[in-house]
């Protein structure tokens, strides 16, 4: 079967035109806030929205500036340069400031056929919860007014179902890197999870099926230590594969495009829109989230312990200040814990960046004896 | 706490408030009608940072109107002391929350993070330097905002002033105050009290907000331990109608030309509106600030020979050099109009009941500037309108974005604000780069470089043309 770092390599893949060449319609969306579930129900491709490291930013940053996060330079470049055009839509939120100016720049001069702004509140109270239930309202009335589809109570549950497979299986396949004989890469890992939302939900489900029945006893072999990587947004496969292939394996993540996107959901049931809001807003493990640190912290621990992690790298892009301030009090506590930290800045997607982060993770190996 | 012993804390101050605390003690000795001889050996005293900054606040201009400033500021100081002598609460406040919702309870004063940067920075030699590096040694990122990190710095070394509670009020308007507050709170302890401000701009968007407010009122009743008394809200709210009745004949003195309003007064505006708004100290010095720009206006004083730029500044400014920010822009005629936060447009407050006070104070909350406008659900619309309203009200004829690097979001929108304020309105516009704040992001020399280039190659000469034509 073909390697999931092959299939998640392209923004467009073979699975997506064929789903658009059937007539399915596709949208964007970058920030883990914003319930697929919905768009699912609809009928439309929930698309989250990547830049795989890609390097080149001319386009972005006539709009971003260089003290923008280059994930968000790299995402506007695509969305630019028409990477993206195969998208009927987008779905912002207010996730980071980064994001938001991302998106606006990006409506500015693309002017999509669809957009729809997903109000995510920064806490969590009865008050807020009601507000978010009340914009994912709107959001399924938004799709169902622009692209004529109804998205009623049963389709909407009928989504949550499929969803709730997905991440049961998706939570199985993560298990089996956690375990005294990790079954699969980080690097795999993090490919699984952007094929899971750049695939079809049909074909994704057939795919990981396949992928963790092959797991199954699988050993990865070679590696010097067992590390927990955490951090703002990373979906670069280069990544993660320079920190394993200098002999450190990620057996456990905390990173939006990782576990954060589906461990800690519930099983969804009862009333959808008001278990959807539950759900994203009580379990969205982001530092974006305020009143909420202790939380993301106890995740943190929980999984290095199972994952018998002996290190930690809390990575973050430069000029991300959710991560940038939070990954200092994570390295306090988590050194406090007896979890070796490694703070790691890094410039999106530069190549040239690559060797100074192998140097010093390989530093990082030799502090933490593996 | 007597005399003696506030001595003795302060003696080998280390931290920036007490440091500055020190410094204001003296400096509010000094008395109006001080004669340019007597400054010039006064300033002779001082070290050089400290000096620098004297030297602008103590130009004959506004010579007494400044010491007016430094002493209601100074009074703000010892008065945060005292109330933490007294076991009053001290409530640090970000610059984008209203004081007075502070002010209106009796057992608590609030110490505005910004404002006390800023002060630091203007005031003390190193400036604010010693307590951002602090900051960076425990590993906070170097693009994080310099206007809140310094004092906060400070706080975070444990050796400074201490607040008792922390009022947050950035979220989903500026991650960076709003991570480095919570940062502050989960590192020392301190208990933080969150004001989010919704984005949407509606009636919905309004209510979930006020909603969130009286939370925040209920919350901080119970940190302060003391029930609100609606006579002592409403004369504070009061106090602050009548500050705001004389923002904007302030506001309307600048649109005169030659603008008869000092440039430094813009900053004047907002560090009163940001640390003694509701009490009679900002309500004088407001009346100060108009007595002295009226009477200007009545003599057509101005200290260049022409007014050659009359320039909105679209968000901040420079804070690190008051000399050779505003007093070098005035006396080459070029106007600092005015900027987004002394734009901040206090609204009338209600004070027919308490429903009413409090529905106005969550309303000044949610229309405080920079979260009015980049705090909505898009940073640049109302940015844009505004700034483009104002530029035609005061009759500007360039902008300038001061481009302080830890603002991403604006930095992330800048490029459309530029263009549609040129399209909307014909008016130039400089995007520089610097830190507010610090000065070794850019020096003094390179940013007036490039205004003077701005203004002679773009802004006068287009004034030329426009005359000839």
């Amino acid at each position: 079967m073909e390697d999931p770092a092959e299939l998640a390599g392209d923004i467009l893949n073979t699975h997506l035109e064929e789903w658009r060449r059937g007539g399915g319609r596709i949208v964007g969306y970058t920030c883990v806030a914003t319930p697929r579930e919905i768009m699912d129900a609809a009928g439309i491709l929930p698309y989250r929205i990547r830049a795989l490291g890609k390097p080149e930013r001319e386009l972005a940053d006539a709009h971003l500036s260089r003290f923008n996060c280059g994930f968000c330079r790299a995402c506007l470049q695509l969305g630019l340069e028409g990477t993206y055009d195969f998208l009927d839509g987008l779905v912002e939120n207010n996730g980071c400031d980064h994001l938001r100016g991302m998106f606006e720049d990006w409506v500015y001069a693309k002017r999509p056929g669809f957009f729809h702004y997903l109000r995510v509140p920064h806490i969590v109270s009865e008050v807020s919860l009601e507000f978010f239930a009340e914009e994912l309202e709107l959001f399924r009335e938004a799709l169902g007014r622009h692209f004529q589809v109804e998205i009623t109570d049963a389709s909407l549950k009928e989504a949550m179902e499929r969803n709730n497979r997905t991440r049961e299986s998706l939570r199985e396949l993560f298990s089996l890197r956690e375990g005294e004989r990790p079954a699969l890469t980080g690097r795999q890992a993090l490919a699984v999870i952007l094929l899971e939302s750049s695939l079809p939900p049909a074909a994704f489900e057939e795919y990981l099926a396949r992928f963790l029945e092959k797991s199954r006893g699988n050993e990865v072999k070679g590696y010097r230590a067992r590390l927990l990587l955490a951090g703002s947004a990373t979906d670069e496969l280069e990544l993660v594969g320079e920190i394993e292939n200098v002999g450190g394996l990620v057996v456990c993540d905390a990173l939006c495009y990782g576990t954060r996107a589906f461990w800690n959901l519930p099983r969804l049931a009862g009333d959808p829109i008001h278990a959807l809001a539950e759900a994203y807003l009580k379990h969205l493990l982001c530092p974006r989230m305020f009143d909420d640190y202790h939380t993301r912290l106890d995740y943190i621990l929980r999984a290095a312990e199972r994952a018998k992690a002996e290190g930690a790298v809390l990575v973050y892009n430069k000029f991300c200040d959710l991560h940038g301030v939070e990954n200092v009090r994570l390295r306090m506590d988590l050194e406090e814990a007896g979890i070796p930290v490694l703070v790691l800045e890094k410039e999106y997607g530069s190549g040239a960046d690559l060797g100074r982060i192998r140097t010093r993770i390989q530093a990082f190996l030799e502090r933490i004896g593996g | 706490m007597a005399e003696g012993s506030s001595a003795t804390t302060r003696k080998g101050a280390e931290g920036l408030f007490e440091r500055v605390e020190s410094l204001v003690e003296v400096a509010m000795l000094l008395p109006h009608g001080m004669s340019d001889e007597e400054v010039e050996g006064l300033l002779r005293v001082l070290p050089p940072d400290t000096s620098r900054s004297m030297r602008a606040l103590l130009c004959p201009r506004f010579r007494d109107v400044s010491l007016d400033f430094i002493k209601m500021l100074g009074g703000w100081v010892q008065e945060l002391r005292r109330a933490k002598e007294e076991g009053r609460k001290v409530v640090l406040i970000p610059f984008n929350f209203p004081p007075e919702v502070v002010y209106i309870f009796r057992n608590a004063i609030p110490l505005t993070s910004e404002v006390m940067t800023t002060l630091g920075v203007s005031v003390l030699e190193g400036q604010g330097e010693r307590y951002w590096d602090h900051a960076m040694g425990l590993g906070i990122p170097d693009y994080l905002c310099s206007s809140s990190t310094i004092e906060l710095g400070s706080i975070l070394t444990g050796r400074d002033f201490q607040p008792d509670i922390i009022v947050q009020s950035a979220p989903g308007a500026c991650d960076a105050n709003s991570k480095i507050h919570e940062f502050v709170s989960l590192h020392m302890g301190i208990p933080q009290v969150i004001l989010e401000k919704p984005t949407e701009a509606t009636s919905r968007g309004r209510e979930l907000h006020r909603r969130y407010f009286l939370a925040l009122i209920r919350r901080l009743e119970e940190m302060i331990g003391e029930e609100l008394d609606e006579e002592r809200m409403r004369g504070v709210l009061e106090e602050a109608n009548r500050a705001s009745d004389l923002y904007y004949e302030l506001y309307d003195l600048r649109k005169f030309s030659p603008c008869p309003v000092p440039n430094i007064f813009s900053i004047f505006t907002y560090g009163t509106r940001f640390t003694r708004w509701g009490r009679p100290q900002a309500t004088e010095m407001m009346r100060r600030m108009v007595e002295l720009s009226r009477r200007r206006r009545e003599e057509g004083a101005y200290p260049a020979d022409e007014e050659v730029a009359r320039c909105m500044w679209l968000y901040i400014g420079y804070y690190f050099d008051f000399l050779g920010f505003f007093n070098w822009m005035e006396e080459r005629g070029i106007t600092y109009l005015n900027d987004i936060l002394s734009l901040c447009q206090p609204l009338h407050v209600d004070t027919t009941s308490r429903e009413s006070m409090l529905a106005g104070l969550a309303e000044a909350c949610f229309e405080y500037p920079m979260t009015r406008q980049i705090g909505g659900d898009s940073m640049s619309l109302s940015w844009i309108e505004e700034m483009c309203q104002f530029i035609r009200d005061l009759d500007a004829n360039c902008a300038i974005y001061s481009g302080h690097h830890a603002c991403k979001q604006t930095w992330s929108i800048i490029n459309q604000v530029r263009r549609e304020i040129t399209k909307r309105t014909g008016t130039p516009v400089l995007c520089l780069q610097g830190d507010s704040w610090i000065r070794r992001m850019t020096p003094t020399s390179v940013l007036q470089e490039e205004i003077s280039s701005f203004v002679d190659n773009v802004v006068a000469r287009r004034k030329r043309t426009r005359a000839r034509a």
